[in-house]
């Protein structure tokens, strides 16, 4: 096979610039779409009057279409929207102005949101309800139940759950690349066109989202290690 | 962009995205069927330890899981026809379809392996015993006795796992192949009008998704009646 090998590494070089980026559009969904989830997933367990059924379309919708349609819906309508109630208003704003990325985010943000909503609810779910007894037993508020007997226990062990969405949201940032994002997919596309070494650049890039994956799942093993260090039994 | 948005343009599309939804559709079978026989293998290569293929499978398996979908695509399109043309086999011109198939089917083996691997795994070690105890010899329990149980273990993730290859071969037309989104794409390029587009395309993955979970769920009610809860009269 053909391989121009030391050009995988010059790829690669050039490609590693773009992982700030990347990193950037993986954990920043993930953190605003934790509260997202967060919220979507109590307003689902508690059954809160009128957020109940919005909440339960939202998450259905966007777990039953690609990603990369969200980041297209974001994409096209959100500035259409924001003109029409620009003018309606008389703001002064200029959506031109609104770098891609901000979309993009705004977009993985939403999805990110509904896929944790579901971990986060079943995570809760599966806290023992004795624990939640307990906590009233000693006098704790519903508040303080939630803060300190259910969700701490209901996110370590969604750990597990939470590194998978980490790993896959991290190769859905790749999608970015459709809307021109040079993140680490749409610096590949350019490496590779500008010297016409395809399948060299896409090595690299590959190599590139192989390595950070590797890396996220060992952080996350010894998290998990710790956060669960209370319910491992045995002697300890 | 810059035109108007238009709702009833919507409905005018999705007739004409209908037509396409086939080609999607076809290319998940058949991803789908050479996924699951590609799963098995790599299931077996890891349960029975084969020796130096059982490492590799593991190796494939985190490279499947540490890559996204759209790499994995690039790398078939341009490295599958690298690679043949070594053994004198000139595929550049093969229709995009086929790269697509074996992406997706590349990447359904590999899940579909670690579905089964638990799901083998699943079932209590005391049927192994007991086809042993008859006399079947490994070979035997292992397909008569221990795959067909493990099979209604595995369905539901098999189930999802396809549902979420459905939402994924959104992303095939980057490499040309001309289905829903490609088409999508290509209604664009001549109307312009993007989000309209967008919007048509979300409704019909969103249906499809809500008729494939739903059929998931019928399906594996009858796969399961055998397994109807015992009721205990007092």
């Amino acid at each position: 096979m053909q391989l121009d090998y030391p050009f995988i590494w010059e790829a690669f070089k050039e490609i590693l610039t773009a992982l700030p980026l990347t990193l950037m559009l993986t954990f920043v969904p993930l953190i605003v779409g934790f509260l997202i989830g967060l919220g979507v997933a109590l307003a689902r367990i508690y059954r809160v009057k009128g957020v109940y059924h919005v909440a339960n379309g939202y998450v259905s919708f966007v777990r039953g279409t690609p990603i990369v349609m969200h980041i297209m819906l974001i994409y096209f309508g959100l500035p259409l929207l924001l003109d029409s109630l620009a003018k309606r208003y008389d703001w002064s704003f200029n959506i031109n102005g609104v770098p891609i990325t901000i979309f993009v985010l705004i977009a993985l943000s939403l999805s990110a949101g509904a896929y944790l909503s579901e971990i986060i609810r079943s995570g809760i779910v599966a806290v023992p309800s004795g624990q939640i007894e307990a906590g009233y037993s000693v006098g704790m508020t519903k508040f303080q139940v939630m803060t300190r007997i259910i969700l701490p226990q209901a996110l370590a062990q969604s750990i597990p759950n939470l590194t998978n969405v980490t790993v896959g949201f991290l190769q859905a940032s790749s999608i970015a690349f459709l809307v021109s994002v040079k993140e680490i997919t749409g610096t590949a596309q350019i490496v590779a066109s500008s010297n016409l070494k395809f399948l060299e650049a896409f090595i690299a890039a590959g190599l590139l989202y192989w390595g950070v994956t590797i890396v996220i799942e060992l952080i996350a093993s010894r998290i998990d290690r710790r956060a669960t260090a209370y319910n491992q039994g045995g002697i300890g | 962009m810059g035109k108007v948005f238009d709702w009833h343009l919507i409905f005018d599309f999705i007739p004409t995205l209908l037509e396409y939804l086939m080609i999607t559709l076809q290319v998940l079978f058949y991803a789908t069927v050479i996924g699951l026989v590609l799963g098995l293998i790599l299931a077996v290569i890891r349960l029975f330890r084969v020796p130096v293929l059982s490492q590799l499978v593991v190796v494939f398996l985190s490279f499947i899981r540490g890559t996204p979908m759209l790499i994995q695509l690039f790398l078939v399109f341009y490295g599958l026809p690298a690679l043949l043309l070594v053994f004198g086999v000139d595929i550049s011109r093969m229709a995009p379809a086929y790269f697509v198939i074996v992406t997706y089917a590349l990447r359904d083996g590999a899940i579909f392996s670690e579905i089964f691997r638990s799901a083998i795994k699943g079932v209590d070690y005391g049927q192994t015993e007991a086809a042993m105890s008859v006399g079947m010899s490994p070979m035997q329990s292992f397909f008569r006795i221990v795959l067909p149980q493990s099979a209604s273990i595995a369905f539901p993730n098999v189930a999802n796992s396809v549902i979420s290859s459905l939402k994924d071969t959104s992303l095939a037309f980057t490499i040309g192949l001309m289905d829903m989104m490609g088409r999508g794409e290509a209604l664009i390029a001549a109307t312009a009008h993007a989000l309209e587009v967008y919007i048509a395309m979300s409704i019909i993955y969103y249906a499809v998704v809500l008729i494939l979970e739903q059929a998931a769920k019928v399906f594996e009610k009858r796969a399961n009646r055998h397994k109807a809860p015992v009721v205990v009269l007092d």
